[in-house]
């Protein structure tokens, strides 16, 4: 039998009335858990996953899929609702869909989301399907210098793309990158800025600051304003469902993100959140409207989510191809399988052809059924919003500090949300961007690691960096990013750009 | 009447914990990691085979399992209820980490399973045999990079161990630590580095599709099933086994501590246990009582020992 | 965000001064420490502490253009500030963390619930009280006996499921 074969035969069995409602069910419960801000996907999939092993293998893995695909899934709309990214990868959501939801367009925001994620997973998964040994060979290519200079131009192209001051928005950085210092280094296994205190050997957790600089820090700043009442916000302007323009701006967007967030989600170190940064970056620079950019732009809600779905499919290639599981969820999904008879591993498509694509064939219905469970919902979720002032705040807060608890029932994770919430307080106060702070946290570390790798394995020679091929075109790239706009401004085209942006407002 | 059922209710709440033998187990990693994954798998058994009504894994990240165990000394006191799992990393975290608290503060239950290390290499690499990567290490130690797990695991013993044993200065060895198993197989099936190390279970599936070339196991004796002479047969006297365990509360009366043992017993001795060990692909290494007491103690003097030959511990 | 440009001769900003010197702090601390640490950089000659040096010279650079920017006067104007409703919300998060242990998940959290809502112009902070504990206690029952989510309980958890505090 062919692959086409299999798969055709996988979407048969998986359409069984009963099997459908398996899916729908995991999808439901998937979606719940991952909505929680600081509960990703890792920690749905691994409470989850037991709930699974009462049933027969086909329903199982269907379950299983659909958890996974919900998880993934569930923290856009909190993110999109109530600026509470629940994991790094939403970050970038939260930055453009919720501007989008305060101009009372929610509900766009919200179709985008599932839609491009819908789009990205069907195309994510076919691409898993038919190219996974392909992909995986150019994945293993990617080295330490390879992946610092990934994070090189990751840094560059995402920091180009915050703020309208280039002071506050390093600084923003650098307190990222300060905080990524926290915590036991990787490499040799020292103690750096913990202080004698024992919570902070593992470092800053990066939901935790998500959470804190998002949720807990709007909420103050949102308070501080007093309740002089003209700030409400917008539950429905205009249409719920996208309108024409909507669509148009948001197809290439969707497409974009696939092929970003695919290739990277396979790499073994890439992670989903390098992807949405990406991509945000990507359409920032190909949109017409860039000055909407900051202000709720529906480009930047659609290209990050595909990103954000693609690397979830992308994820399991290494996983299925190598037996490689690369991110927390992949080795959490590791041990499901294991409860399948199924040992992940380079022979695993040969060996267990029937498995590996009913579980593909259960992704597409997983991710075809998230988009029935999500749509209808719209209508709902935007309702949210009209809630009075009072209670919303109270219940955002309810469910920030449920993830943090849920994540790590610990009093000193709530202390660093206390902490953190007033710092991202103060910073909202001073007008600093917050997303840098959270972007340097998260790729700090990596970049350290893998360029303090590749030396290592180098010997302390730092021209490894320019004999890869892949590695000196990113950094020839970055570096072109970096002096182009250096030069615009001083041509004196800096200022003229500024003030076409600064006009809009 | 209220009062009655009011008073009928809290005497329910107050006497249900009493009768019900509940455990919770403290995994002290994320989700995901070998101890999550020992100490859910001990709960699916344990509730199955009726030892325990009602088991609950509780998550405590961080600083290799050294978070968790501190909290688990201090709140469980006396506590027969609540049990922990940890391991061999444990041992080397705590000297690393200068942790407060160390194994001394729980009681150890017993030992129950354990993997070996095995070191590979890429199957296009030109190292065919231990005693060539051997001489390769001893030639120039920078030269040949080592992938493995965390800075000061049991990965990064084993390669301090082996680097001694052959008369190389651990201090030399140009080990990469990755944060988890997957990295670090990338790392070695893309030839980034010149070897790998990391437990047999994570290399099984490449060595037999051939990818990977296994070029020595970290056992007393040769593995049952597994085509490559131990690290002893080579000349090198390390012997190394990444054990898993299961720990109870400080402070228990000896009647408590033979409960909570003759649970694990039994858990252990069930068929349901040995299926999951076998599907995990997991080694029974179960060892109770006052040898295995013993052979914790003989692990942290040995463990501390060569964590000063390697410099991470003063 | 536009920012008033007229007013140039605006006195030196001492807000912005007081985060200069946060940065300057925070970045001295990174420094510090990064001193403290063995040069372990072995085979590849970046140490752990060479990467958190930078960082901290940098912040004290920020720092130091911060102060720059301050002088000049170029820090957006800021909104007048209502302290009242902030203590309101820093006392809600404070009293759940300190609650947490001891009252249980669904007592802490409503308490936060309701002094949230009081710091959002809710006057009626015994209605509030009510309405978060019992919410907290509905969203317990869902993520912690439903979806095996581990909450911490307390005795109202445990007065309707009879389970010891782990």
């Amino acid at each position: 039998m062919s692959s086409f074969d299999f798969l055709m035969q996988g979407l048969v069995t998986a359409s069984d009335p009963m099997l459908l409602l398996y899916a729908l069910i995991g999808v439901t419960i998937g979606t719940a858990i991952g909505v929680l801000p600081g509960i990703g996907p890792a920690l749905t999939v691994a409470l989850l996953l037991p709930v699974t092993y009462r049933l027969d293998p086909a329903g199982s893995l269907i379950m299983f899929a659909g958890i996974y695909y919900g998880g993934m899934y569930g923290g856009s709309t909190t993110s999109i609702l109530l600026n509470t990214p629940g994991e790094s990868a939403s970050i970038i959501t939260a930055l453009e869909g919720n501007k989008m939801a305060r101009k009372g367009r929610g509900g766009p925001a919200l179709a985008t989301a599932a839609i491009g994620s819908f789009v990205a997973g069907l195309i994510a998964t076919l691409l898993l399907a038919f190219l996974a040994p392909h992909v995986v060979k150019l994945a293993l290519v990617f080295g330490p210098r390879e992946y610092f200079a990934l994070m090189v131009l990751a840094f560059v192209t995402v920091s180009s793309a915050f703020g309208d001051s280039t002071l506050r928005g390093l600084t923003s950085l650098f307190l990222g990158l300060g905080l990524a210092c926290f915590g036991i280094d990787q490499l040799t296994g020292q103690a750096r800025m913990s202080f004698g205190v024992p919570d902070l050997l593992d470092g800053i957790e990066v939901t935790t600051l998500a959470v804190a600089m998002f949720a807990v820090g709007e909420a103050l700043a949102i308070a501080a304003l007093g309740n002089v009442g003209d700030d409400k916000v917008h539950a429905v302007k205009g249409s719920v469902w996208m309108s024409r323009a909507d669509w148009s701006r948001s197809w290439k967007p969707w497409l974009r993100g696939t092929f970003i967030g695919f290739p990277i989600g396979a790499m073994p170190a890439g992670g989903a959140d390098v992807g949405t940064f990406l991509s945000y970056a990507a359409e920032k620079k190909l949109s017409k409207h860039p000055e909407e950019f900051g202000h709720g732009a529906i480009e930047g809600v659609a290209g990050p989510e595909a990103a954000n779905n693609a690397s979830a499919a992308g994820t399991l290639v290494p996983l299925l191809t190598l037996g490689l599981p690369t991110t927390a969820t992949a080795a959490i999904m590791l041990a499901g399988f294991q409860q399948f008879g199924l040992q992940p591993g380079p022979l695993l498509f040969v060996t267990n052809p029937e498995l590996v694509w009913g579980l593909i064939a259960s992704l597409l219905i997983a991710n075809a059924m998230l988009l029935v469970l999500n749509l209808p919902m719209i209508g709902l979720w935007v309702k949210l919003l009209t809630i009075p002032k009072p209670w919303l705040y109270a219940g955002i807060l309810l469910f920030a500090t449920l993830g943090t608890i849920g994540a790590n029932p610990s009093t000193f994770e709530l202390g660093m949300l206390l902490v953190f919430g007033l710092v991202g307080y103060g910073m909202r106060v001073f007008g600093y961007p917050i997303a840098p702070i959270v972007v340097g946290l998260i790729l700090g570390p990596m970049a350290e690691q893998q360029l303090r790798r590749a030396l290592s394995i180098s010997q302390g020679d730092w021209t490894v960096l320019l004999t890869s091929p892949i590695s000196a075109t990113m950094l020839a790239i970055s570096a072109v990013a970096l002096i182009v706009p250096l030069v615009m401004r001083m041509r004196g085209r800096g200022a003229l750009l500024r003030q076409m942006a600064g006009d809009e407002d | 009447m209220k009062k009655l059922m009011l008073a009928t209710i809290l005497a329910g709440a107050v006497a249900l914990p009493a009768m019900a033998a509940d455990y919770t187990i403290i995994a002290p990693a994320n989700p995901g990691g070998g101890w999550d994954q020992t100490a859910r798998t001990m709960q699916a058994v344990l509730q199955d085979e009726g030892i325990s009504g009602n088991v609950q894994v509780q998550n405590v990240p961080g600083a290799g399992g050294t978070i968790g165990l501190a909290q688990f000394a201090s709140q469980n006191e006396g506590n027969a209820n609540a049990l922990i799992v940890g391991g061999y990393v444990m041992v080397g975290a705590i000297l690393t980490n200068n942790a407060p608290v160390g194994l001394e503060a729980v009681t150890p239950i017993a030992r129950l399973t354990g993997e070996y290390e095995a070191i590979v290499v890429p199957a296009a690499s030109p190292i065919q045999t231990i005693e060539e990567l051997v001489e390769a290490l001893k030639a120039d130690p920078g030269a040949v990079s080592w992938a493995g797990g965390s800075a000061g695991g049991a990965d990064h013993i084993a390669v301090g161990l082996l680097a001694k044993a052959a008369g190389v200065d651990p201090t030399k060895i140009n080990y990469i630590a990755y944060s988890g198993g997957g990295e670090a197989l990338a790392a070695i099936l893309g030839s980034q580095v010149t070897a790998g190390i990391s437990s047999l279970g994570e290399f099984v599936s490449q060595v037999e599709s051939g990818t990977l070339r296994l070029l020595a196991v970290s056992s007393e004796e040769r593995i049952e099933g597994v085509d490559a002479p131990t690290l002893k047969e080579a000349g090198l006297d390390v012997v190394l086994q990444n054990w898993r365990m299961v720990a109870a509360a400080p402070g228990l009366s000896d009647e408590q501590k033979a409960t909570v043992s003759a649970d694990i017993e039994a858990m252990v001795k069930s068929a349901a246990w040995q299926e999951q060990l076998a599907t995990k692909g997991w080694a029974d290494t179960y060892l109770a009582g006052p040898e295995f007491e013993a052979q914790l103690a003989a692990d942290i003097t040995a463990t501390e020992t060569v964590l000063k030959d390697i410099g991470l511990v003063k | 965000m536009s920012v008033k440009q007229h007013e140039t001769q605006r006195r030196p900003d001492r807000a912005a001064l007081a985060v200069a010197a946060g940065l300057a702090l925070f970045g001295g601390v990174i420094v510090v420490d990064a001193a403290r640490l063995a040069d372990f950089g072995g085979y590849s000659g970046v140490g752990p502490g060479t990467v958190p040096r930078m960082v901290g010279i940098a912040l004290i650079l920020l720092a130091v253009w911060t102060v720059a920017a301050a002088l000049r006067g170029d820090f957006p104007e800021r909104p007048r500030q209502q302290p009242v409703p902030v203590l309101w919300i820093i006392a809600g998060l404070a009293a759940q963390l300190v609650l947490l242990n001891v009252a249980g998940f669904s007592i802490a959290t409503g308490v936060l619930f309701a002094f949230t809502a009081r710091a959002f112009g809710q006057r009626n902070l015994p209605l509030a009280l009510g309405v978060g504990i019992a919410l907290s206690f509905a969203v317990w029952m869902v993520f912690s006996q439903l979806l095996l989510l581990n909450l911490p309980a307390g005795p109202l958890e445990n007065l309707f499921f009879g389970r010891p505090a782990p």
